[in-house]
């Protein structure tokens, strides 16, 4: 049988975590454009928190597989 | 036949679908960076290929077994002889080059669990096909795939279009080389796995290897550097399709969509639920299409695409049948079966040249392209 909940569970997480580096990285964009001193640095900070997603992503696709060759 | 022929033929059979489906597949990461001109043809293929081999290397877990539970195998079930593997082979391998010469992104997996199951319902009779499991793990996921893949790929252009201005949005460019890096590692992980899982089994079943034990790292490697060596030889059709033929894709887009694909497949890979990652790729590039405003999805071409999904299990599952009923004559008919599958691809890479499609004509948009500034009216 289909697992509903799996599927359910698959949807939102793709949602949010795609919605999420994508407004990060967009205002990360939207505010290094701009005059004013305080822009540059919020822009940073979004960028840099945009990659800390890519490397959760990266962590998810390789951080088992590297547990499981340094415990070996 | 003497077991070691037949086994080096499995082998050599189950490298050449690796290539294939590295070939196949370079367009889920690669498209949208290429056709936004984020990373020169290629340049992407190159990091592509990079990351699948390291990503070959990553993975630890090989499917236990062939078919993931289509085909009741085992103690309980059908025993599956190397034979029907080598003809489930060919039916893969047969219909990912068709696919790819109509330049149709169709998933690598589907055509080879299309390829194994024509093979074993001629071998060992219906009975043995898991119709369950069909429904479950193939059918319903390729129709959710792409339904969820769009939807995010959708909301998330909506957002990236919201917040950004015009002039900001080839900025998105250096964002593209990373989510695509992503696509590419998480295939590597997931798709050079299965012909370890091939190779693996046929040398169990032949007697060459332990019941039970993982892959020999010359298995290991060999997969790693055919799935490498077929994502740098580009797929050019797939990826003009993916890139051009559905939707015109800009930056944002292409970031938008690229989030929207790296999300789905980790998501799913990791919560249980698996996904086909060129059903996904397919998916974000018409989400995003219809995502931004003024923008055209080329239905014509979606729905082609589509075709291409509702007819691969059976396709390479005839050609996989064929090759089955071919090869129960023996020797001569395994001798047969090759040579065919040989005369097949022969012919299929001398059609292709009739047309040829590669990094050069392949159109990318110069620096900036995206970003015009709004021309004022002129007073009068």
């Amino acid at each position: 049988m289909i697992e509903w909940g799996s599927f359910v569970a698959v949807f939102l997480a793709s949602l949010v975590s795609a919605c999420v580096a994508v407004t990060l990285f967009s205002l990360g964009l939207r505010l290094a454009d701009g005059a004013a001193r305080w822009r540059r640095p919020v822009s940073v900070l979004m960028f840099a928190l945009c990659g800390l997603a890519v490397l959760f992503g990266l962590y998810v696709i390789v951080g088992d597989h590297l547990i499981t060759i340094f415990t070996r | 036949m003497d077991p070691l022929i037949l086994v080096a033929l499995v082998i050599a059979l189950a490298l050449f679908f690796d290539f294939t489906n590295g070939f196949h597949d370079t367009a889920n990461a690669m498209a949208t960076p290429i056709a936004t001109g984020a990373l020169k043809p290629k340049v992407a293929v190159a990091i592509a290929a990079v990351l699948n081999l390291v990503g070959a290397f990553l993975s630890t877990e090989v499917a236990k077994t062939i078919s993931g539970g289509l085909i009741k195998e085992g103690d309980d079930g059908v025993q599956i002889t190397p034979v029907l593997i080598l003809a489930g082979l060919i039916g893969a391998i047969v219909w990912n080059l068709v696919t790819w010469l109509l330049g149709l992104p169709s998933s690598s997996s589907h055509a080879l669990f299309g390829g194994l199951i024509g093979a074993t319902i001629v071998g060992a009779g219906l009975a043995a096909i898991d119709g369950s499991v069909l429904v479950s793990k193939i059918l319903i996921p390729a129709v959710l795939a792409p339904l969820t893949a769009g939807v995010v790929s959708f909301l998330a252009t909506k957002i990236a279009f919201a917040i950004t201005r015009k002039r900001e949005r080839d900025g998105f460019k250096k964002g593209q080389i990373f989510t695509s890096s992503l696509v590419s590692l998480a295939h590597g992980t997931n798709d050079a796995q299965k012909t370890m899982g091939v190779i693996t089994l046929t040398l169990i079943a032949a007697g060459f290897q332990e019941p039970g034990s993982g892959p020999e790292f010359w298995v290991i490697t060999s997969c790693a550097i055919a799935i490498a060596a077929g994502t740098y030889s580009g797929g050019w059709r797939i990826i003009r399709t993916m890139g051009r033929g559905i939707t015109e894709v800009e930056p944002a887009q292409g970031f938008a969509a690229e989030a929207a694909t790296t999300a789905t497949i980790l998501a799913s890979s990791h919560l249980g639920f698996a996904l086909s990652t060129t059903q996904v790729a397919s998916g974000s590039v018409i989400g995003t299409g219809i995502g931004r405003k003024g923008a055209s999805v080329r239905w014509r071409t979606a729905g082609r695409i589509g075709l291409g999904w509702l007819i691969t299990i059976p396709a390479a599952g005839a050609v996989g049948a064929l090759a089955a009923f071919i090869a129960s004559f023996g020797t001569w008919g395994i001798i047969i079966d090759v040579a065919l599958a040989v005369t097949a691809i022969t012919g299929i890479f001398l059609w292709s040249r009739r047309s040829q499609v590669d990094h050069r004509n392949l159109h990318q948009p110069e620096p900036g392209v995206f970003v015009r500034p709004k021309r004022r009216k002129a007073r009068r």
